[in-house]
């Protein structure tokens, strides 16, 4: 009896301390964001012409302090500060397209190349609003395709006519339903990035 | 001298001998000195004058059993014992003797005594043997879990309907049970419009934890290894948890009878829609020591299921399920050890798997799902591996004032993993993988007299989470490490028939230990520098790891009264007061939901959740029409939900930002069941429940909370044909009109025009009625087995229909049509 009035009360303070002294010991390791597109580029490069100028599309990836503000702002609706293609009227420009993963700086991920691996399973589709008149994007000659020939549209030809300018959306759709369409609903599939910016074709 | 001495006490026992002297008022040393002597004087004599006198007492409350026979084997000898239960034979040799002990209502007892002296025994025997198996007995009653809130039990017929159907749906059969699903095949219980943390699932008396708040995360348990279902609506059971106000789930297993036997219970279901089938099977091997073993196992495969119109493509599942016990039933005392492996790859509709908002709206806007792909079994991704493990072991030991002493101590290992749709190697990593190891050590102390009874307990639980950062995601939720240290007391009274009452509280110490990154742009935005700076330990890749110890402190009390009126009539009144610490979730979670697209941000600032609930139960359980009122209302203060509150950019595109905060509600709602026996042939059973919630404030409603349903049947027996039954049922679910507008707008690019558009996520679809009929034949002898069959029609006129607490809502309608032949084996 007065070991079971001894014994009773020390039980939970023993538990007691036990809570206390429990810790997660170890620091859990970083989580590397491995899927995650955090940066498209499209190089730009007129046709008869060895100057090419890059466009970077990101959001969130690394801190680019300075950059952050407008990277947010090319995203936040139509009416925003968006990054500007300039062109000149009637010439054809060879655009490359790069996706990358550059959560890790020391690590960059060309997700490029696992694109063209997976080609069947994915599609680039640009869709280009109808105040740019006479703007065209089809595919290049050096685009790669699907196993059915489908063009992935990662290599592109564009070609101007007149002065305009105007709104062009592009998506990397994976697990595209339909290769082709003219809008991005035809091709059913998640989005993997959607990015916006303007054209303008000018003198 | 000596030898005078000697004479006299051997002619004092000559004597007493004849006048039937009770030994136990002779002294003990004496007789023991008199045996020796005798030994020494008549060496191996084999004279036949030993009494052995013995006392039958009832196993569990040694009361004295009068009337018993008592019979020496191989004899005619013959007593039966007094009211005090004691008993006499006489002239007995010193051998070996074999009594039988009989009486009505008591098995058998056979005991061996080795007689060399004249002895006393006391002898126990299983009086109330029905006691222990009061649902075989009794049949309809229940064993009640609160001798003030109403108990609901799932029949057999009821329990076995859904066998292949996980344990949400067998339970929403119960008003005011609805299940949340997450497509098809993921369903979670929801009663009085909570699920999740605030619905607790007691599994051999343990809470199951199997990281029970996502939505889409069904309780990882097969409810087939369990022979009872019990269910109460409130928080009424302080003694497995006090955070529950939702209301508490109960699954037991039954303690084999003592005695020797085997027997078990085999059930195939086939189904038409998803052309499934799983088996099921369990057996108990007995001993009349009290020994016992006990196996089941469940096998399950289907394939894609079927909306009327089209194949929901990728919702198949496999499951593999076993369960193992070995226990030893000594009724004073009791000890069994349990082993369960639940295994379960759940495939989620692979429409539902959406990019960003914009995919969103077109999935909304289409009548179809985006991927439709011929019938399959194969399950791909998005979809769940989930596994659980638990191993347990439990002593129980009466004492003779009606105490029980109860311990228990297990072992949960939860491990889940969610694929999503992927690119590349990730292709084959899970997208979330989190393992749950849980311990827990309860004991606890039961004293039950026949108007009263105390039940009084302690508790520790230690649980660990590690999310696998090979994932190649964030973490979902963050590695944590939460003790709780807490203990419960509950009495309850039960003066007259007509009168019961109960109290009860229960007090946790829970300290959760989190180490948790944070990624430097959601630290900024969230100004987390002002609070959280102090418990940054690490930096980075552009993340903070944080380390942070909370504690919460938890009571929950709850008082009840049972009234009996006018003897047909009850009334119970529960009031509940229970406090809930925030899920780690709740606080921590981070990440995206591709199923709708949306960002959720957990709140580490949250405090405990304190809900007020008050249920009523008016209750008429006797007659051809028996009924069961039971309203509810519940204030919750701090009650935590998640709403969203913005649009995050990525650049995937516009994903919507769910984020966790605490609000004033109201829940209110009530249940209504009634039987009506029409004439001896039609019975029509009824059970509709209606609820209501909202923010106290703003008067807002809560999101998921279900509309009014209503299932109707009409049952037809004839004992003309005692083994058929059938019924025919009706379930109307009204559309929800009290919804909070969560609709957002977006802008994309459709042929070659810039569109706004507003995704509708809000507005809960149409109202449904769904007609079912279930044709039951048996049981008939087959062979030594009894076997019975069942068939059961759902959906009967395959109706197109979506259901406001299904979250895929969006992607498809539910299954048309189903078929379930069902073959039950008694064994």
């Amino acid at each position: 009896m007065l070991k079971n009035t001894f014994l009773k009360p020390i039980i939970p303070l023993f538990l007691f301390i036990l809570i206390s002294a429990c810790s997660k010991d170890e620091d859990p390791e970083p989580a590397n964001e491995e899927e995650v597109i955090t940066l498209v580029t499209l190089e730009v490069t007129k046709v008869g012409s060895s100057e090419t100028i890059t466009y970077n599309f990101e959001v969130e990836g690394h801190a680019h302090d300075d950059e952050d503000e407008d990277d947010d702002d090319d995203h936040d609706g139509h009416e925003g500060e968006h990054i500007e293609i300039e062109l000149e009227p009637n010439s054809s420009y060879n655009v490359s397209m790069l996706i990358y993963n550059d959560t890790d700086p020391n690590n960059v991920e060309n997700i490029t190349l696992e694109v063209i691996e997976e080609a069947d399973e994915h599609q680039i589709f640009y869709a280009i609003t109808d105040e740019l008149s006479g703007f065209s994007i089809a595919s290049g000659s050096n685009d790669n395709s699907d196993s059915d020939g489908n063009p992935l549209f990662l290599k592109t030809t564009w070609t101007t006519t007149g002065e305009t300018s105007g709104d062009v959306v592009s998506y990397l759709i994976h697990e595209p339903t339909s290769k082709t369409g003219s809008t991005r609903n035809d091709f059913g599939g998640a989005t993997d990035f959607e990015i916006e910016f303007e054209v303008h074709v000018e003198e | 001298m000596l030898k005078n001495e000697f004479f006299k006490v051997f002619f004092k026992l000559l004597i007493t001998n004849s006048n039937n002297f009770n030994i136990k008022s002779f002294n003990k040393n004496k007789i023991a000195a008199i045996i020796c002597l005798l030994a020494v004087i008549f060496c191996y004599s084999q004279k036949c004058d030993l009494e052995f006198e013995g006392q039958i007492l009832d196993l569990h409350d040694n009361s004295p059993i009068g009337q018993a026979t008592i019979k020496v084997v191989n004899s005619d000898q013959t007593v039966f014992s007094d009211d005090e239960g004691f008993f006499r034979l006489k002239n007995l040799c010193p051998e070996n003797i074999l009594l039988k002990i009989s009486h009505l209502n008591c098995k058998d007892l056979f005991q061996e005594v080795n007689l060399k002296k004249s002895v006393f025994r006391k002898f126990y025997t299983e009086h109330h043997i029905e006691s222990l198996n009061e649902v075989i007995v009794e049949g309809s009653r229940i064993r009640e879990l609160s001798s003030s809130a109403k108990t609901y039990l799932l029949s057999d017929l009821q329990k076995d309907k859904y066998s292949g159907r996980g344990l949400a749906k067998a339970l929403e059969q119960i008003s005011g049970v609805n299940i949340l699903t997450t497509g098809n095949g993921i369903a979670k219980p929801m009663i009085h419009g909570m699920f999740g943390s605030r619905v607790g699932i007691i599994y051999d008396g343990i809470q199951i934890e199997n990281q029970q708040w996502g939505q889409d995360h069904a309780p990882n348990i097969d409810q087939n290894a369990f022979d009872e279902i019990r269910l109460v609506k409130g928080a009424g059971v302080l003694k497995y948890s006090g955070d529950t106000p939702g209301g508490i789930i109960v699954l037991e297993k039954k303690l084999p009878l003592i005695n020797d036997s085997l027997y078990g219970k085999s059930i195939l279901n086939g189904y038409s829609n998803g052309r499934g089938m799983n088996f099921i099977s369990s057996w108990t091997k007995s001993f009349s020591n009290g020994n016992y073993f006990k196996v089941q196992g469940t096998i399950k495969r289907s394939g894609d299921f079927s909306s009327p119109n089209y194949i929901l493509s990728n919702t198949g599942t496999n499951e593999k399920n076993i369960s193992f016990t070995v226990g030893k039933n000594k009724i004073l005392s009791q000890w069994k050890t349990d082993f369960s492996y639940f295994s379960q790859e759940i495939g989620i509709l692979r429409s539902s798997h959406v990019g960003n908002v914009n995919d969103l709206v077109f999935a909304i806007e289409s009548n179809n799902p985006t991927v439709i792909n011929p019938f399959d079994y194969k399950v791909n991704s998005p979809k769940q591996i989930n596994k659980h493990h638990t191993a347990s072991i439990q002593y129980s030991k009466r004492n003779s004032s009606n105490g029980k002493l109860n311990t228990e101590f297990s072992w949960q290992r939860n491990n889940r993993k969610e694929y999503d749709v992927r690119r590349g190697d990730l292709k084959y990593k899970p997208a979330i993988d989190l393992t749950l190891n849980t311990y827990d050590l309860i004991s606890n102390y039961t004293w039950e007299k026949s108007n009263w009874s105390l039940d009084s307990g302690v508790f520790f639980q230690i649980q660990d989470n590690q999310s696998d950062p090979e994932t190649g995601t964030r973490r979902l939720i963050p590695d944590y490490l939460k003790t709780e240290l807490g203990s419960y007391f509950t009495v309850s009274l039960i003066p007259s028939n007509s009168l019961g009452l109960a109290f009860g509280f229960r007090f946790g110490h829970q300290n959760n230990h989190i180490k948790k990154y944070y990624k430097n742009k959601r630290w900024e935005e969230e100004n987390y520098d002002e609070m959280l700076a102090p418990f940054v330990i690490n930096e980075v890749l552009n993340q903070k790891l944080i380390e942070q110890r909370l504690i919460f402190n938890n009571l929950s009390i709850n008082t009840g009264v049972k009234l009996s009126l006018l003897e047909e009539y009850k009334l119970s009144l529960n009031l509940f007061h229970t406090e809930r610490a925030p899920d780690i979730a709740e606080m921590f979670s981070d990440g995206l939901h591709h199923s709708l697209a949306t960002i959720e941000y957990g709140n580490p600032f949250l405090k405990s959740e304190t809900i007020q609930k008050l249920v009523l139960d008016f209750e008429k359980d006797i007659g051809n029409f028996k009924f069961n009122f039971s309203p509810h209302y519940s204030i919750g203060h701090n009650y935590i939900i998640i709403e969203p509150t913005g649009i995050e950019y990525t650049i995937r595109g516009a994903f919507p930002v769910w984020e966790y905060r605490d609000v004033s509600s109201v829940i209110r709602g009530f249940d209504f069941d009634f039987n009506l026996k029409l004439n001896k042939n039609f019975t029509v059973r009824s059970t509709s429940s209606w609820i209501q919630g909202y923010e106290r404030k703003s008067k807002t409603p809560l999101i998921n909370i279900p509309p009014f349903t209503s299932t109707n049947y009409i049952q037809f027996s004839t004992p003309k044909f005692k083994s058929f039954s059938m019924a025919v049922s009706n379930r109307i679910t009204l559309s929800q009109n009290q919804f909070p507008n969560h609709n957002f707008e977006t802008s994309f690019i459709e042929y070659g025009k810039r569109v706004d558009r507003i995704v509708d996520i809000s507005t809960p679809p149409k109202g449904y009625h769904l007609l079912g009929m279930e044709l039951h034949w048996g049981a008939y002898p087959f062979f030594s087995d009894k076997i019975s069959i069942s068939i059961i029609f759902e959906n009967l006129l395959d109706t197109s229909y979506r259901n406001y607490l299904n979250r895929l809502r969006f992607y498809a309608d539910e299954l048309g049509r189903n078929i379930m032949l069902q073959i039950k084996i008694n064994h």
